[in-house]
């Protein structure tokens, strides 16, 4: 790992993301995380001023993205970051309330990595939650297309 | 109308045929006077001749002429008889051609006894007698009558014909009128009934559109609500992981509180065993007790998440039926409803229970409701059974007009009739509440019946078992009033 990768957190629940936050600290990942509340400035943020997703040119990024935003849909974040030269090769991690199988086939047929149900039974949620943080520290996320 | 017509151009033909009748009885009458007096003047010539020569066939013609005198006046009679008038003057007549005949006889009696003078002189006399004379005046007379009547029944005659004429002028007018009339009125009323059609074809047609319309309504509200029990379910189930989440935060500093409350109390750390787990802290009484408290509080609010958690899931799955594409097939429902309960003979050889199933009839519906529809029926039978009874579950089916009907029959604990309608509402329960379970079931289980076109219902006794049937169409082509857009 050349650059340590950065978690982007797109979440609008405070609280979730708390949460998520903590469990991700618990399993031991100390990463970087840059919280967004809202789609539009984490769109903002991901694509730069010009909005041509170069300012993150070479940086290794991870989205971690909710699907119910207030704003816009994350699907809608999803399709436009695998869409761009600069940001396809960045891992995203779906974490939303909706386990309907169509809206997850959606997501990966939209080039989602991972997708994960936020379950109400806590155990199970932080257990997710770690085994991501596990995942991230053995993959190799790749280096952004140069 | 035209009967009355009918009826009054008859009568004045007839009387048109009598007065004509009237007409030729007269020219007879007149004729037959005529006759009369010709016969009478033959026989005066015949006479004459006669008295002049005394030879016998002129006796003979005279004899012949005078026989035909009295039948001719007879028919005269006859033919005058209904006339007073006439009658008066053939008595007359009669009277007269009497005296006369009574001349010729004795004339030619006078002749026969060869006293031709007295006969000669009695020439004069036959000419010109009184009898004569009479005989000239009443037959003018008769003859008068007779053109009078002869006149007047040609003018009655005239008038008759020429009524019925006008009658049947007046008929055939008339019926002509009621024809033109009667195509009028037909075609009045053939446009009239083509007016109506046309207003029915209109009718039927914005008819058509209106259900449409209020189909296309009630499918954008039915959709409405899904997405509406979609959306809350969500927004609900999210602040319900921060609660979940938060509290399992709490426990751990539960954990971490009062370790550290042992800790201070036993001045002696809390390590963790060999597996890693941290051993229960040893507390004082007191502090003991509070933290009982606190784990109990803790674990109310852990199963009320839990069963809003399953509450919330519940009505997800049943928007997610709701939305879900049925594809109609054809199923062995025997089959089928043999493979639910080689699922549940678990369940059912645990509580002694026996599930016949008796010959069903095929149905093209939709494989997974119906499956759900059956299984959630013959659990429901198995859970809910008479405790100390083995239970007795009996599948059966039947066709009737285009539907196929199940029932479910069991010897169960069975619903008080007070409830039937309340077990097929969501998150409704009835009886003895000693199962787990949400009301979810029955609910689901009506839900997909009326989306598959059919209806269902329930008949049952507290403690005499229930029977739930199960209605569908046999052939159900995916179409109903529930059909998604």
């Amino acid at each position: 790992m050349s650059k340590p990768v950065t978690i982007i957190m797109i979440e609008d629940d405070e609280g979730h993301a708390r949460l998520i936050e903590r469990n991700i600290r618990r399993s031991g990942v100390n990463n970087e995380i840059i919280p967004f509340t809202n789609g539009t400035d984490a769109i903002n943020y991901l694509f730069g001023k010009d909005a041509s997703g170069q300012a993150h040119k070479g940086e290794a990024l991870l989205i971690l993205l909710d699907l119910n935003l207030p704003d816009m849909t994350g699907i809608d974040i999803l399709r436009k970051v695998k869409e761009n030269d600069f940001l396809k090769c960045a891992p995203v991690v779906v974490l939303t309330t909706t386990d309907d199988a169509q809206e997850i086939k959606r997501c990966y047929e939209l080039g989602c990595n991972v997708y994960i149900t936020k379950p109400v039974n806590y155990e199970s949620f932080a257990n997710a939650i770690r085994q991501l943080g596990l995942f991230f520290s053995v993959i190799q996320v790749p280096q952004a297309a140069s | 109308m035209l009967v009355a017509i009918s009826a009054s151009s008859v009568i004045l033909v007839n009387a048109a045929r009598r007065d004509s009748g009237m007409v030729v009885h007269t020219v007879e009458a007149e004729n037959q006077i005529s006759t009369l007096l010709l016969e009478i003047r033959r026989a005066e010539s015949a006479a004459r001749a006669y008295m002049l020569n005394a030879q016998p066939s002129f006796l003979t013609e005279h004899e012949a002429a005078v026989a035909a005198i009295v039948p001719g006046l007879d028919k005269l009679a006859d033919l005058t008889a209904d006339n007073s008038v006439q009658v008066e003057n053939i008595k007359k007549l009669r009277a007269a051609i009497a005296t006369r005949m009574a001349e010729f006889a004795k004339a030619v009696g006078f002749v026969k006894q060869n006293d031709a003078p007295s006969a000669v002189a009695m020439l004069p006399q036959t000419g010109a007698g009184a009898a004569v004379q009479a005989i000239a005046d009443i037959s003018r007379a008769m003859r008068a009558e007779e053109d009078r009547l002869f006149i007047q029944r040609t003018r009655t005659a005239d008038s008759t014909q020429q009524l019925a004429s006008i009658v049947t002028v007046t008929g055939s007018g008339l019926v002509i009128a009621l024809a033109g009339l009667s195509i009028f009125l037909v075609q009045r009323s053939s446009r009239a009934r083509d007016e109506a059609e046309a207003q029915l074809r209109e009718n039927n047609l914005n008819l058509e559109s209106t259900v449409e319309e209020r189909t296309a309504d009630l499918r954008e509200a039915n959709d409405e609500i899904q997405r509406f029990a979609y959306i809350v379910s969500h927004d609900l189930r999210s602040p319900l992981v921060n609660i979940m989440g938060f509290t399992s935060e709490l426990e751990e500093l539960r954990g971490d509180i009062f370790r550290r409350i042992a800790s201070l109390a036993n001045d002696t750390p809390v390590v963790p065993d060999v597996n890693g787990e941290l051993p229960e802290p040893a507390l004082p009484e007191q502090d003991k007790q509070l933290s009982a408290d606190f784990t109990e509080a803790l674990g109310f609010i852990k199963s009320s998440i839990g069963k809003m958690d399953r509450l919330i899931s519940a009505i997800l799955n049943l928007t997610r039926e709701g939305r879900r594409e049925f594809k109609p097939v054809k199923i062995d429902t025997r089959d089928l409803i043999e493979n639910i309960a080689s699922t549940v003979a678990h369940q059912a050889a645990e509580t002694e229970t026996t599930i016949r199933v008796e010959p069903l009839p095929d149905i093209v519906s939709d494989r997974l409701a119906l499956e759900q529809i059956f299984s959630n029926l013959i659990d429901n039978a198995i859970k809910y059974l008479k405790p100390g009874v083995p239970g007795d579950i009996l599948v059966k089916g039947r066709t009737k007009m285009g539907f196929a009907i199940y029932e479910i029959v069991d010897n169960g604990r069975g619903i008080d009739p007070k409830d039937h309608q309340r077990i097929f509402d969501l998150f409704r329960r009835a009886g003895t509440q000693d199962k787990p379970g949400q009301g979810i079931g029955l609910a689901h289980v009506r839900a997909l019946v009326r989306r598959l076109g059919g209806t269902m219902s329930v008949s049952s006794e507290l403690g005499a078992g229930s029977n739930f049937t199960v209605t569908l169409p046999a052939r159900w082509t995916g179409t109903n009033r529930d059909k998604q857009a």
